[in-house]
């Protein structure tokens, strides 16, 4: 099986038109056989599926309008409550919202901040940490006393400051995020980039006459795709937690927008009498994590360096 | 396998010690009578004139006098001033001081000590200085005798002196250097005295076995606790970890009600939530400048609902800043119902049939169910066709914007009050252009002030404020919202806790059962 | 070898003078707290003259010299809320933030690393389960949430631990922590538990099936020894890395936890600097969060030199 693969992925010539379809059929045939072996990374996937289908069709999947105010039937308890209702099976918040509604639109706002922040995070801090392991010197040291700048900054402060000068937006939490990651993927990127100097692949290349672009775009991003996609999925479970931690400060997007973060803000005066204000959301976050994180742990196994080192 | 075995246990050993170390000795405690009392944010100050507010102002009541005292009937009574003169259509104030008083030091007071305060209070820095500006003049007749002399007339100084000013002795305070010093270690000639402040954590008061009203205090110790989280301070008083819990919600009302080691107070604060227009800067030239506008927006509001479901009924729909209690309330005046077939006709009237597109901001994280108030009203204002475009942002911001007169033509606040006058918060509101906090001016609302405050009588003032009332029922500065009922949770062994509507409390009349 | 050090102390210098510089930019940019520090009966007039007397009005540069030359001698300033020296209000909370911060990190350390190790050392059984179940639950789930929790059960429930606040005895002089310090240090332990956790079971994982473990237990090693001295050594690096960042977040006090549990801390402080723009106090927190920041990482790297030779100082 790993000669099959070695013959689709790695051919670095021209590919004939058959073959290439065989080759995607065959990467999907044999994702699904790794996921398959490691059922956890299957369970992940499904997971984080439905929380995608849940925020794609948001519309047709959530009962209400979210916004959807109704003061004379506010906190109303879930269906299996005393006075529930089976109109709103997980109750109604304060507002006289419905939950299950807001809870799948929520979706929206956890996934948009998560994607969009690490693919901020990422992407930034990949280039800057290429650029600043690969050139080195002064460079990496300038660079790298940037890097810490960031991670010293009192997180509070920051936020509070860009809520107070650029408001309350889903766009503004998204760049908090992938601001404030943007380091750990420059040390990461950055660490990789150094491993490979030391173990004298750059050297290698270079003195075979590879130009620069060359040698990053061909060996040295092609490893790097393992670890930072693991970190990526990692850090946008953290994020979707960041987002709830946001909310109970009362920073994070305006609080008519259903967010979970919010939506556990609200929930947590109510804690002890209607607990399932804050309880759903809660167990959202929790499950979103799990399935993101057991999908990254699945990936990380499947891209682990030794396997693939051991392949070439 | 020794290194790691030995490694297991220096990680282990604290981590079990800490497990079963206890605090203190239960027996100690039950010989003295210990008040514990929650606070909801850490006092920035313990001294009145610098506190920030209740939190911070209500300890120091405890550490302070003032010359005089609202009694729990709302009279004025002696404090350190056993008698008082007004004189000159409330232009001139003679305090008789009382003598043989000490401070907490041992220090004699006298009428040093007033002019001192004065003074002091009039200070850039002091945050609550409006409560001594306004005298012009002070002369020491003699050791026990002060005359206050005031630019104009002042009918409400007396209160705001019984409820902001904190007599401190001047010869401690050249002691220790002046403002920081004496703030760090305050000493007063109060019920009690500051034994330890730890910040953040807690700040202890003992009973001041020299105070010159005897038979007072009746407790020995007050631990006042800061404990910002609702739900905590609910498990608080719940475990009997608390004698007083303060701000709650009705729902904790609810659910301490069947307890027997808990007793639940309710009362109506003395405060008013509305939403302001602004006619100085950000609101001109908008639909609001119309009367007819502003009245349909207050029949657009249904607030009797706002107050069954998100105060579970705990509240008074108020009819302007003027309520229960102050000065001139009318019960026949009776609040803006919720009607939006007339609110879209007077829209019509107006000239917007069709509504119009206007903005609006609320703070976060300040009052209490405040975003959801506000949220509610967006919505009842978009059912008559007002397409409001709210916006949410922190206190602190919130407050400096408004204080510049830069937030949107619409904006949610709230305003309390100490004294029987309401006349403070409707200078603040109205004050125009003089007012830090005001988005409003009018004329007319505005000679009524001046002439309210300037008549000493009470019955002639009551009529007045009566008259502003109706006017400002006809062309309303504000969305009028309501007065809400604050719940307190106290251990039932607690007697004689009696709160004022500004959520002021003074504990020496307190005791405790065994 | 001096040279390292000489370079690295400038670094730290340089980072917080950066670090205070962007806060203080950020702070100013967020307007003055002049409206926040008068009675709401205040003219504007009022306003303007605090502005003016406490120096907002000058220009940033001139403000944040002003401050660097203040801090130099060691004075950061007022607070403007409390009227007190702003660096004796942090170092006041220290005791507090530290106990807090060590009894979360000892929590985290004795709970998370022999559970990595047992999943890891037994994959795909139940103990691995737990492993990755503690993992990713400790990872997700919102502490302020399962504070509150804890509370209602622990506290007012079973009564095992008092409700809130920060109780002391004095042990050898020092102000020790009772009970009252175990369901805040847990709840924040949570997110360094789950870390731990599940780091230590992939670096076991990682070099379980390497040729030299083979090695050693062919040669018939107690497997004790193999764990403390091959894979503890090699989990050491990742385990080191979260303990110092960790560490210096928890240095810097959790908001989260302080205020439900009412805990006395530097997060607390920091919060009600930051909402209630009390500059002073917020430049102070910021000065004293990056020294710790800069420390942590100095003892992290040397931890990492101690624990693998093979990496080079440059």
């Amino acid at each position: 099986m790993d000669d099959k693969k070695a013959n689709n992925k790695n051919v670095t010539g021209l590919m004939i038109d058959e073959e290439k379809k065989k080759g995607i059929f065959y990467f999907f045939y044999y994702v699904g056989r790794l996921l398959w072996k490691d059922k956890t990374g299957l369970v992940g996937l499904l997971i984080f599926l439905s929380v995608i289908i849940s925020a794609v069709f948001s519309p047709y999947l959530a009962p209400y309008d979210p916004l959807k105010q109704n003061l004379k039937i506010s906190k109303t308890p879930p269906v299996w409550y005393k006075n529930g209702s089976i109109h709103h099976i997980f109750g109604t918040d304060d507002l006289g919202r419905d939950i299950l509604s807001r809870i799948i639109y929520g979706s929206r706002v956890s996934l948009t901040v998560g994607f969009f922040g690490v693919l901020i995070a990422s992407s930034l801090g990949m280039i800057i940490g290429l650029v600043s392991g690969y050139v080195g010197g002064k460079l990496d040291s300038v660079i790298m006393g940037a890097v810490n700048l960031i991670l010293a900054l009192p997180y509070l402060v920051f936020v509070v400051f860009i809520a107070a000068i650029l408001g309350r937006s889903l766009l503004n939490v998204i760049l908090i995020f992938g601001f404030t990651d943007i380091p750990i993927f420059v040390r990461v990127t950055r660490g990789e980039v150094m491993q490979m100097r030391e173990e004298g692949f750059i050297e290698a290349a270079q003195s075979v006459g590879a130009t620069t672009s060359r040698i990053l775009f061909k060996h040295i991003i092609p490893n790097l795709i393992g670890p930072i996609v693991t970190l990526a999925t990692f850090e946008m479970s953290a994020m979707i937690f960041y987002e709830s931690g946001l909310g109970f400060l009362g920073l994070s997007v305006p609080p008519s927008v259903p967010s979970w973060g919010n939506m556990l803000s609200v929930g947590r005066q109510y804690i002890t009498i209607y607990p399932w204000i804050a309880a759903y959301p809660g167990l959202a976050i929790v499950y979103t994590g799990l399935g993101i994180n057991l999908l990254g742990d699945w990936l990380r196994d499947v891209l682990d360096p030794r396997l693939r080192r051991a392949k070439k | 396998m020794g290194r790691f075995k030995k490694f297991l246990w220096l990680l282990l050993l604290p981590s079990l010690l800490m497990l079963f170390v206890n605090a203190g000795s239960k027996e100690e405690a039950k010989k003295e009578k210990v008040l514990r009392v929650a606070l909801t944010a850490n006092p920035n100050s313990i001294e009145t004139a610098t506190g920030d507010e209740r939190n911070a102002t209500n300890v120091g009541s405890q550490i302070f006098d003032s010359l005089v005292w609202i009694d729990d009937e709302g009279k004025f009574t002696p404090m350190l001033a056993e008698s008082w003169e007004i004189k000159n259509n409330a232009t001139e104030f003679i305090f008789h001081l009382r003598k043989g008083v000490k401070f907490h030091n041992g220090n004699p007071f006298n009428a040093d000590d007033v002019i001192f305060t004065w003074k002091r209070g009039t200070g850039e820095n002091i945050k609550w200085r409006d409560a001594f500006t306004g005298i012009k003049s002070a002369e020491k007749i003699d050791d026990y005798t002060v005359r206050f002399t005031t630019e104009k007339p002042n009918a409400i100084l007396l209160g705001r002196i019984a409820d902001v000013w904190a007599i401190l002795d001047k010869e401690y305070y050249e002691e220790v250097g002046g403002e920081d010093g004496y703030l760090a270690k305050p000493i007063g000639t109060g019920p009690f005295m500051l034994k330890e402040w730890v910040k953040g954590d807690r700040i202890v008061l003992v009973k001041n076995p020299n105070y010159w009203w005897k038979g007072y205090p009746k407790v020995d110790k007050i631990i006042f606790r800061p404990i910002p989280e609702l739900s905590t301070r609910v498990a608080a008083i719940q475990s009997g970890d608390i004698d007083i819990a303060i701000r709650l919600t009705s729902e904790n009302a609810e659910q301490l009600k069947g307890n027997p080691k808990i007793k639940v107070i309710s009362y109506a604060k003395d405060r008013v939530y509305y939403i302001a227009f602004n006619n100085l800067t950000t609101g001109k030239g908008t639909p609001i400048e119309n009367k007819l506008v502003r009245q349909a927006m207050n029949w657009a509001v249904d607030v009797d609902s706002i107050i069954k479901s998100l105060f579970n009924g705990y509240a008074n729909p108020i009819t302007g800043f003027i309520v229960k209690g102050n000065l001139g309330y009318d019960p026949s005046i009776k609040p803006y119902g919720y009607d939006p077939e007339k609110a879209k006709k007077l829209l019509a009237e107006a000239g917007y049939p069709n509504g119009f597109k206007i903005k609006m901001a609320a703070p976060t994280g300040a009052y209490m169910h405040f975003e959801q108030v506000c949220q509610a009203i967006a919505n009842y204002l978009k059912d008559v066709g007002i397409d409001v475009d709210l916006q949410f942002m922190d206190s602190g911001k919130y407050w400096d914007l408004e204080a510049k007169k830069q937030l949107p033509p619409l904006f949610g606040d709230s305003w309390s009050n100490a004294i029987i006058d309401a006349y403070p918060r409707l200078l603040g509101a109205l004050g125009g252009w003089n007012a830090s906090y005001s988005s409003w001016y009018d004329p007319k609302i505005d000679q009524m002030l001046q002439q309210i405050v300037q008549t000493g009588n009470d019955k002639d003032r009551a009529k007045l404020y009566i008259k502003l009332q109706k006017y400002m029922l006809d062309n309303p500065p504000f969305i009028y919202l309501y007065q809400p009922v604050t719940f307190e949770a106290i251990n039932a062994n607690v007697k004689n806790y009696k709160p004022r509507a500004a959520e002021s409390y003074y504990l020496k009349g307190v005791t405790i059962s065994d | 070898m001096k040279r390292y050090i000489i370079s690295r102390l400038l670094q730290a210098i340089a980072l917080v003078i950066g670090v205070l510089f962007i806060v203080f930019i950020m702070l100013h940019l967020t307007g003055d707290p002049a409206s926040l520090m008068v009675s709401r009966n205040a003219s504007p007039e009022d306003i303007e003259k605090i502005r003016h007397e406490f120096g907002f009005d000058k220009p940033i540069i001139v403000q944040f010299a002003n401050f660097l030359k203040g801090a130099f001698i060691g004075d950061f300033g007022m607070s403007l809320r409390y009227r007190q020296p702003a660096m004796k209000l942090i170092i006041e909370r220290l005791p507090a933030t530290i106990q807090l911060a060590t009894a979360a990190l000892l929590f985290s350390l004795i709970i998370g690393i022999p559970i990595g190790l047992l999943g890891g050392s037994n994959p795909n059984t139940g103990l691995d389960l737990v492993a990755r179940t503690t993992g990713l639950i400790g990872q997700t789930i919102p502490s302020f949430w399962l504070a509150l929790m804890l509370i209602v059960v622990f506290a007012v429930k079973l009564r095992w631990f008092p409700t809130f606040g920060r109780e002391t005895v004095k042990l050898l002089g020092i102000n020790f922590p009772t009970k009252s310090i175990v369901l805040p240090a847990f709840a924040l332990s949570l997110f360094t538990t789950g870390q731990l956790a599940r780091f230590t079971r992939s670096s076991v994982l990682e070099i379980k099936n390497e040729d030299y473990i083979r090695t050693a237990y062919s040669k018939g090693l107690p497997r004790r020894i193999i764990y403390v001295r091959h894979i503890l050594k090699n989990a050491a690096i990742p385990i080191i890395s979260i303990v110092g960042v960790q560490f210096s977040y928890l240095l810097s006090g959790s908001i989260y936890i302080e205020t439900i549990f009412s805990w006395p801390g530097l997060g607390q402080l920091l919060a009600e600097a930051v909402f209630t723009r009390d500059f002073g106090l917020v430049q102070a927190t910021a000065f004293f969060t990056s020294v710790v920041v800069v420390v942590l990482h100095l003892l992290t790297d040397i931890a990492y030199g101690l624990a693998d030779p093979r990496i080079k100082y440059r």
